[in-house]
């Protein structure tokens, strides 16, 4: 008696038609939204393609790429922007060789995103911008050099949040300057602008705002009522109108709150205020549900054991909290990322306002018929979409890894 | 128990007591604060002095100047401040409401469609909702504002006109709307009642069946069939028992295209003050032989250059029995010749080169510049012109500019005829010296209690029907979609939280997927949906204050412009804010509601 022999499975259950059958042809109605919704897709693909092509006038856009990205920075002084690119992309590669903890592989993709992406501009500088040619290649080959480095000394690992402390001030010496002349003159802030502008904007904006927002959500939850209600206060009200209101606000009210002309504050610092106070209120929001997850018997135990107030709050209850509400707090950075797009009121041209209105403006004499409108607003997307959406993987990462969410 | 000396606690000094820490703790706090607070306002109040900001509200009752293009209530740069802020929250609410209404809608359909079992779906809906919530709303708005505008034809080339009416051109969309005309108030009595009596039979109807023992019936049918027969029938006696308002007149300058429909008490036939004019009210409006003037030139329509273009977006082709179109000089006539691209409001001229009579690839364009002929005078002239117009919220009617077509046709224009009434009180046929040398008659007409109005383009803007603005359109388009996207997450999030069991035992009593989805899925996911809901639709409210990028006169907008025009920063902004939060604390407040109800029914 031999084995019955093996048949071939039934036709239609395995492969391509087996998925199709499933998943696009379920049913007469599943079938009709596939053909109809399939052929809308295919024709939008077709005329975004043929009006990326032909009919779309790219080369304001090209020509002005400097404009977008930074603005009137000096271009002799472009090293130090340039510089910052490399640094963070270095320090990437050195947190992506030797990070060993569980969140070790986001930051790994995380840095295959940027290096990768940061390939595009230097190709494109390698050809076709000759005054960033090698400053592009150098700040792209300083992010291998990190992961390299990284693999061959993993005691780096060791000391890479003093390294990341350290990137902040070198950042502000980098961009801002020391001195009145030389290599590291001072750029005044009034000539910064573009993606630059944007990415100083959402990184000051998310970080000034954690310890306000931390302090907040600890004030909220404190039981003297002084300073309670104070808090609940500051939150209601800062979340109860919208972000564009407080840049309006900041723009009139900074300079009379300090008695001076209208001139005499920085539009930057304006801007500043009123979006790390604003970002503020809402981390105030995301670390008071992080503090109410953490069981109480956490901050009893650690009283238990002799640790005080202080202690059991910053080594017990915060760190267990922030844990829990990292996800949040990076999508708060996506929201803040993309909210820097409002600072026009205040009169700062970050990416944004240069794609809305000086691009067009300045090429208004070319006579391109509509307008450069379409190719701004698709290429500002692309630009956008990019960041925001590496930050959400990012975050969607981290709740999986951290096990939020999951009951 | 024995009690040593060492068990009993000392008594803790005073200054180590936690309640007195945390009182000098919060005195000092609140010193700090107030110290603080009084530095800013001193300083607030040494920049005002010197500055000479007001920084108070007399500044409301003034006169505005601040011209506001969409206004839902009556408004002129005369009226005051408040006024125009008050507009601004109305705008506020015009875009929230309907923004929220169709994000609802959008938002649970990408929802659903992201859980569907077609692959073509969920990936036409994760896509949509990645793009757009990666995407700053500021972008989204300029793209729909700047970039979509630019695909439109403008309202000087002629609208697009789509099935049903509806016109859509550079300057926004109308649509055909039902309006309240002069014998609405005598039938709004009978709406209300049939409204009362509808819902109330369905709430009477739906209590019956329940207990009845045919629970499957429905109430609605016979709910709705009592509405419309109360309703329609006092409509139709209404419509066809009233007549038009006694010594009801048109006082109306045709060379300059405008006038209004009025109650003339004292017979004049023209427009005396205190007058009322009568919203809502239907004309058709004739003239024999007028022209209109246009100019050749090279216009851009839809990201393309046309050259040689000519365009009389005022005349569409059922409105005219005939209508030519020549060029005002004998020159032009002789070089040129006319091409229409729709007839006759829109064509091109061209120089038949070839002789061959029709129009051919490059005949447009002027061989020297190699630009199109710009700058041509053209004249159309129309035959039996006629139009029907429904007059707007103020009662004015307008028609196209026309001229006359000659000296001598003027003369023989008639002489002015006051309104006379016709057989049955119906009809009132018109002649009305317009002063001008044009034929112009006129024929109000008798309308029911709402009046169909479609709208048509006279002069600069829409006249007639519903209208939106391309920055309203802008806003809304933003706001829709953008919020959608989060509401999808939100659906989508709601519709997998509810257990899986439910759908197959769903499934197991007989249920089908659309059953079980509606009546066992989607019930138990409206309370997880519901709260997160309610905060987009405040979202959505609040973002709806960038609206100085599409130029949308709402609360923000204006606020801007009266802050930046009286100078009053600090009071306008004292409002802005409380506006705000208080629109804050209404969500809050029905999020609260909603929580409370879900909870009860969860028990």
């Amino acid at each position: 008696m031999g084995m019955i022999p093996a048949r071939e499975p039934p036709a239609g259950t395995t492969g391509f038609t087996a998925w199709a059958r499933h998943n696009l042809f379920g049913s007469v109605s599943s079938g009709i939204i596939s053909v109809l919704l399939g052929a809308f897709m295919l024709w939008a693909v077709f005329s975004i393609l043929n009006w990326t092509l032909f009919s779309a006038s790219w080369e304001p856009l090209w020509n002005n790429m400097r404009l977008l990205f930074v603005y009137r920075y000096p271009p002799e002084l472009l090293w130090r922007p340039l510089g910052v690119v490399g640094l963070v992309l270095f320090l990437l590669g050195l947190s992506a060789a030797t990070s060993r903890r569980e969140t070790g592989s986001i930051i790994r993709g995380v840095y295959w995103s940027m290096a990768g992406v940061s390939w595009i501009p230097t190709v494109i500088a390698l050809f076709a911008w000759p005054s960033v040619r090698w400053l592009w290649l150098g700040a792209s080959l300083a992010g291998l050099l990190g992961l390299l480095l990284g693999r061959a000394l993993p005691r780096f690992g060791r000391s890479l949040p003093w390294l990341w402390g350290a990137s902040i001030p070198a950042t502000v010496l980098l961009l801002y300057g020391v001195w009145n002349s030389g290599p590291l003159q001072m750029v005044g802030t009034r000539l910064w602008g573009g993606f630059m502008l944007t990415l100083v904007l959402a990184t000051v904006g998310i970080v000034a705002s954690f310890p306000i927002g931390v302090a907040l959500a600890l004030g909220r939850r404190s039981t003297l009522p002084a300073i309670k209600y104070f808090c609940i206060a500051f939150i209601e009200i800062v979340r109860g109108a919208p972000l564009i209101t407080w840049l309006f606000i900041a723009s009139l009210m900074v300079p009379l709150i300090f008695n001076v002309g209208p001139e005499a504050i920085d539009p930057l610092v304006r801007g500043l205020v009123a979006i790390t106070f604003f970002s503020a209120a809402y981390m105030a929001e995301n670390v008071r549900g992080g503090l109410q997850a953490v069981p109480r018997g956490q901050s009893e135990a650690a009283r238990a054991l002799g640790l005080s107030g202080w202690q059991t709050m910053s080594v017990i209850v915060l760190p267990q909290a922030l844990k829990a509400v990292l996800p949040a707090i990076v999508g708060q950075a996506i929201g803040l990322f993309k909210d820097t797009s409002l600072v026009f009121i205040v009169g700062l041209f970050d990416f944004f306002e240069i794609g809305r209105r000086v691009i067009p403006n300045q090429t208004a004499s070319l006579q391109i018929p509509g307008g450069v409108y379409m190719e701004m607003s698709v290429f500002m997307t692309l630009i956008y979409f990019f960041f925001a959406y590496r930050m959400s993987i990012a975050s969607r990462q981290l709740e999986k890894q951290l096990g939020v969410g999951e009951r | 128990m024995s009690e040593s000396p060492t068990d009993t606690p000392a008594r803790i000094p005073f200054w180590r007591n936690v309640k007195t820490i945390g009182i000098f703790f919060q005195l000092v706090f609140a010193a700090v604060m107030v110290a603080l607070a009084l530095v800013l306002v001193n300083n607030v109040v040494e920049a005002l002095n010197r500055t000479n900001i007001p920084a108070n509200f007399s500044f409301l009752p003034a006169r505005a100047g601040v011209p506001i293009a969409e206004t839902p209530i009556p408004y002129t740069p005369n009226d005051p401040y408040w006024r125009a802020l008050l507009i601004g929250l109305l705008n506020t609410l015009r875009v929230a409401v309907i923004g929220v209404v169709l994000a609802t809608i959008l938002g649970v359909v990408v929802g659903v469609m992201r859980l569907s079992t077609n692959w073509v779906a969920r990936q036409v809906a994760t896509g949509y909702v990645e793009l757009i919530r990666n995407t700053p709303l500021a972008v989204q708005i300029i793209f729909w504002f700047t970039a979509v505008l630019t695909v439109v034809p403008p309202l000087s080339s002629n609208p697009i006109t789509l099935p049903g009416g509806m016109l859509v051109s550079n300057i926004g969309i109308a649509i055909p709307w039902l309006f309240p005309g002069y014998s609405f108030g005598q039938w709004l009595p009978w709406l209300i009642a049939a409204i009362v009596i509808g819902i109330g039979t369905w709430l009477l109807f739906r209590r019956r069946i329940a207990m009845s023992d045919r629970p499957a019936r429905r109430a609605w049918p016979l709910a709705l069939a009592l509405f419309i027969l109360i309703g329609g029938g006092s409509y139709l006696l209404i419509h066809s028992r009233t007549s038009m308002p006694e010594n009801l007149a048109l006082d109306f300058l045709v060379d300059r295209g405008r006038g209004s429909i009025f109650i003339d008490h004292d017979a004049s036939g023209s427009m005396a003050g205190g007058e009322q004019p009568v919203p809502y009210a239907a004309v058709i409006m004739r003239i024999e032989e007028a022209t209109l003037n246009a100019t050749t030139s090279n216009v851009f329509e839809s990201r393309r250059l046309n050259p040689s273009s000519f365009r009389f977006p005022f005349i569409r082709a059922g409105e005219v029995e005939d209508a030519q179109v020549s060029f005002a000089a004998d020159e032009d006539a002789e070089r040129f010749s006319v091409h229409f691209t729709a007839w006759p409001s829109r064509g091109i001229i061209y120089e038949d080169r070839n002789g061959n009579g029709e129009f051919d690839e490059g005949e447009d364009l002027n061989p020297e510049t190699g630009r199109g002929f710009s700058g041509v005078s053209m004249v159309i002239t129309v035959y039996n012109f006629e139009r029907y117009v429904v007059a707007d919220r103020d009662g004015q009617v307008r028609l196209p500019r026309f001229e006359s077509a000659s000296e001598a046709e003027a003369e023989a224009a008639p002489a002015a005829g006051g309104p006379s009434t016709g057989l049955f009180g119906l009809n009132l046929d018109a002649t009305a010296d317009t002063g001008a040398e044009l034929d112009f008659t006129y024929e109000l007409q008798h309308t029911g209690p709402l009046v169909w109005s479609t709208p048509v383009v006279s002069v600069s803007n829409y006249d007639g029907g519903i209208r939106f603005s391309t920055s309203y359109l802008a806003m809304l388009l933003a706001l829709v979609f953008y919020t959608a996207a989060f509401m999808a997450e939100i659906v989508r999030g709601g519709v997998q939280a509810v257990a899986r069991g439910q759908t197959e035992a769903a499934k197991a009593l007989g249920l089908n997927a659309s059953q079980t989805f509606s009546m066992i899925v989607f019930p138990q996911a409206l309370r997880i949906i519901l709260p997160p809901m309610i905060s987009q639709y405040l979202n959505l409210t609040k973002n709806s204050s960038l609206a100085p990028l599409a130029a949308y006169g709402e609360l923000f907008a204006i606020s801007v412009i009266v802050a930046n025009q009286t100078g009053a920063s600090v009071p306008v902004t004292l409002m802005l804010i409380a506006a705000y939060v208080v629109i804050s604390l209404i969500f809050a407040l029905i999020l609260n509601i909603v929580n409370a109800r879900i909870a009860l029914v969860e028990r």
